[in-house]
């Protein structure tokens, strides 16, 4: 039932004499076809947790599984192996290359699998006019907006059709519209292709987007809130007041 | 932190990068000392030739400290740019602009500075290995002495002195001209941003190809007769580099992201990952990288040309001795040549002798000829030494036919015979037509009667030669009418019997000794083909190493491309073919290109130099291949080391 499972993870950085502590022991899971937002202040350790999560990074303790596979135990070839076919990424700095085409990024993760051209063009249509990039996919990365290159990348971690789905701020450097648009998207292909995502944000508004927020405080999970049954507005509600408790300043861009 | 501290920090760094800036810029130090030394040598007198050895390395000196200052410049302003942030960011942190130069000089100063003095070292060391070489390469016999000539230090120390200089005078341009803001922003006017590609580009690479194609077709044209005025010869000249030098330029601009775009159309947008890492940057850094590409072509297409030009002459020294002397000693009067025959005859050294009756005929051959004859005069009659068959053991030619010989693989490039046809022979009162069977690439007389194997020597039946003699055209006869040539029976007595030669006096200047020829030939070609390889060596370092710099420069633009396909899921070995194929291309193309460019070049013009083009051209081709193939094997170790600190 649990797509990702992870126990009691620890990570640090430094030396012997000189560490931090980032993640403290911190227990996470996540069903399939969740949409799960993690908030926290800055340096809470939240991005550690999704670079740890998305095999990016190396746990120093702790169990990993991704469907039932232990991931910390993987050799480097077998986690870019399993980054290939398991998993989707979606940056906040959008990540594109700017030599290929919008559709190129794309179809990129699908060269290294046995796909017909066929069927990486059906999947790219859908993924497209569901995402309204169809208009500019021949176009190169600097000649279209913000919003465009997110939701390219978006498209680009769709594609595969990933068990999990990671992304990392994929709002911040989008103005509040394309941000909205952004999100309305991944919503829509979270129920449409039942994708699991893992979303890390400092945007409530965002967060209010997801099934239930994780809040991450001094490496440890702090609290966690599910929306269930009442509204996106009531539910970004929640989340600002418990931002408060957990910061102490409401977050005033919102 | 000091600032002296600053110093010595970034150099630790920069040395670790730029050990190849180092390293050519010992190598060239080192090679530039070393020429200037031979210069001042005096055991260099030796090789004087008919063209005297100080003047050919002098000249291959200019040459030389030409191409290593545009290196030297070029190196400098790429590393200007890789350290322009830094250079905004101690200025942003409130240093003044003199004072940022003022680092930057005393770091390349000592970086500079300490290569300069480990060339000289490693210049004075090798200059007597050099010696010897150019010795061995030119056949002089002479004790080599290593001498330290302060000449050639204060010279080198001068000329590298005022090298650095100038570089530093860029660079203080470079840090006033610039505002903290675009010194941050040298490195994103990036050249790797995709654009489409227009209708223009389009024409533009087919128009590339085109001229090209176009150079390289008129000069398979150029030594036809059509063009064989002087005038008409430079113009074609002119006009064949320039199409190819342009032809060149819009190939990289257009002709490889065409071609490269069309395969990428042909996928249709579904890229393996080494598509990704190799075709898509290519295809737009050649375009932006256009004319540093063409100069680094046209220089290796020079440098591999005159190589194979250089070594064609030299290997080919042998046989030009024997086509113009055809045996050890030749002599047209018999006056000279029982001369020697008594020197010979007193020192025990036996002999065979070879004696030809030679006459002087007009010949018409405009019927075997497959282009019009330009030596023929004005009636289409040219002068052609003729010989009997008679004074040929293991030859005969029937009555009625000749056979051409004397007629090497040089002259058959300029005017092909066909296989069969009629000659007309003129004489002074008759004309005789004779069937001509074939061609005999033997040379039986020596260059007074041959021209210097311009005019083949026609061998007919003994009979038409008594009748040919009967009729002879007086004004066309040459002063002589008799070749004698000695053989030496056995070889080893070859140099003492050079030596009895030597020791006459002729009454004929055509009193001629084959291994002196070769001698004279050898230290005059010798010492070219040394000038030219050692520049040649030069070009080729400098312009692998300014790849090579480039694809550094290249690989740390590239390094977030990196990070973000292998956080997709790449692995290192993935990246690495695809970066190992872009390689290929980067290095190959302009590698084959100027091969493709130099091929055509020299074979249009190779018969001047020599008698054998492909074993002394292919030659060089695969060893300047091999040396060249160095920089891009260690350009790939530079991307893997990015790939893999790339996550």
């Amino acid at each position: 039932m649990f797509i990702l499972q992870a126990t009691k993870l620890h990570k640090s950085y430094g030396n012997k004499w000189n560490k931090q502590e980032v993640l403290k022991g911190l227990d996470v899971s996540v069903k399939k076809g969740e949409f799960v937002s993690i908030m926290g202040a800055s340096g809470s350790g939240k991005t550690t947790l999704l670079n740890v999560l998305s095999s990016i990074d190396k746990v120093n303790d702790g169990s990993i599984l991704i469907d039932g596979t232990e991931m910390t135990k993987m050799k480097e070839k077998q986690l870019a192996e399993f980054r290939k076919h398991q998993l989707g990424f979606i940056f906040q700095e959008y990540n594109l290359l700017d030599t290929l085409t919008v559709k190129e990024n794309i179809l990129l993760p699908l060269s290294v699998m046995n796909i017909s051209r066929k069927g990486a063009e059906q999947r790219f249509r859908a993924l497209a006019k569901t995402l309204g990039i169809e208009d500019v996919q021949n176009k190169y990365p600097n000649e279209i907006s913000g919003g465009q290159k997110q939701r390219t990348s978006a498209a680009r971690a769709f594609i595969h059709q990933p068990s999990i789905i990671f992304a990392d701020e994929p709002t911040g450097a989008l103005d509040s519209k394309s941000a909205s648009d952004l999100l309305d998207k991944l919503k829509e292909l979270n129920q449409q292709y039942e994708a699991t995502i893992v979303m890390v944000t400092h945007h409530a508004v965002a967060a209010s987007y997801g099934d239930r927020v994780i809040f991450i405080k001094d490496g440890q999970i702090y609290t966690q809130l599910h929306k269930g049954e009442q509204s996106r507005k009531d539910f970004f509600q929640d989340i600002m007041s418990t931002q408060a408790v957990l910061g102490g300043v409401q977050d005033e861009d919102q | 932190m000091k600032i002296s501290k600053l110093i010595l920090k970034n150099l630790k760094k920069n040395v670790k990068n730029y050990y190849l800036y180092v390293f050519a810029l010992t190598f060239s130090v080192a090679l530039y000392f070393s020429f200037v030394t031979l210069q001042y040598d005096p055991a260099l007198d030796a090789t004087k030739g008919s063209i005297k050895g100080e003047a050919g390395i002098k000249a291959g000196s200019v040459i030389l400290i030409l191409i290593v200052t545009v290196f030297l410049l070029y190196a400098n302003r790429l590393f200007m740019k890789r350290r322009s942030k830094e250079i905004g960011l101690l200025q942003l942190i409130g240093m003044t602009k003199n004072n940022v130069f003022r680092i930057l000089s005393a770091e390349n100063f000592i970086l500079y500075f300490s290569s300069f003095a480990m060339g000289m070292f490693l210049g004075f060391s090798v200059s007597k290995v050099i010696l010897m070489i150019l010795f061995k390469i030119t056949g002089v016999e002479t004790t080599v002495n290593l001498r330290f000539s302060s000449e050639a230090f204060i010279q080198t120390t001068i000329v590298f002195t005022i090298i650095y200089l100038l570089m530093m005078g860029l660079n203080y341009l470079f840090i006033q001209r610039r505002t903290i803001l675009n010194l941050f922003h040298v490195n994103t006017t990036s050249e790797t941003k995709g654009k489409r590609l227009t209708w223009l580009e389009m024409l533009i690479g087919l128009l590339g190809i085109g001229l090209i194609l176009l150079g390289y077709y008129l000069s398979t044209e150029l030594f036809s007769a059509e063009y064989m005025t002087s005038n008409g010869l430079f113009f074609m000249m002119i006009l064949i580099l320039s199409s190819v030098i342009v032809g060149t330029y819009l190939f990289y601009k257009g002709t490889v992201s065409f071609v490269f775009h069309l395969i990428r159309k042909r996928k249709q947008g579904l890229l393996s990952i080494q598509d990704v890492t190799s075709l898509s940057p290519l295809m737009f850094r050649m375009k932006s990288n256009s004319l540093l590409l063409t100069i680094i072509t046209t220089i290796s297409a020079l440098a591999i040309g005159l190589l194979s030009l250089s070594y064609i002459t030299f290997y080919s020294i042998e046989e030009v001795a024997k086509n113009t002397v055809p045996n050890d000693f030749a002599f047209i009067s018999e006056e000279d040549a029982n001369q020697l025959k008594q020197a010979l005859d007193s020192s025990n050294i036996t002999y065979e002798e070879t004696i030809f009756e030679v006459i002087q005929v007009a010949f018409n051959m405009n019927d075997i000829l497959s282009q019009d004859n330009i030596f023929a005069n004005n009636d289409g009659y040219v002068r052609t030494p003729v010989i009997s068959d008679t004074d040929l053991e293991r030859m005969d030619v029937d009555e009625g036919e000749l056979i051409i010989s004397g007629y090497n693989k040089s002259l058959q490039s300029v005017f092909p015979f066909k296989s069969s046809g009629i000659v007309t022979l003129k004489g002074k009162n008759n004309t005789v037509e004779l069937g001509y069977t074939g061609i005999e690439k033997n040379y039986y007389l020596s260059h007074y009667y041959t021209g210097g194997s311009a005019r083949p020597t026609a061998i007919v039946d003994d009979k038409m030669f008594q009748q040919l003699k009967k009729d002879l055209d007086r004004e066309i006869e040459q002063p002589s009418s008799i070749y004698i040539g000695l053989d030496v029976v056995n070889k080893k007595q070859l140099e003492q019997a050079h030596a009895l030669f030597a020791e006459q006096n002729f009454t004929s200047e055509y009193a001629e000794s084959q291994l002196h020829i070769k001698k004279e030939n050898q230290k005059i070609f010798g010492l070219i083909m040394f000038v030219v390889g050692f520049l040649g060596l030069t070009f080729l370092i400098t312009s692998g190493c300014i790849l090579y710099f480039k694809q550094m420069d290249e690989a740390e633009d590239e390094q977030p491309n990196y990070t973000i396909l292998r956080k997709i899921g790449f692995t290192q070995s993935n990246l690495l073919k695809g970066v190992i194929r872009k390689q290929i291309f980067n290095f190959g193309i302009p590698l084959l290109v100027g091969l493709s460019h130099s091929y055509f070049a020299v074979k249009s013009g190779w018969f001047f130099f020599g008698a054998e083009l492909w074993t002394p051209m292919m030659l060089v081709m695969v060893i300047y291949t091999a040396l060249y193939s160095i920089f891009a094997f260690l350009s790939v170790l530079y991307y893997k080391r990015v790939i893999r600190e790339a996550l």
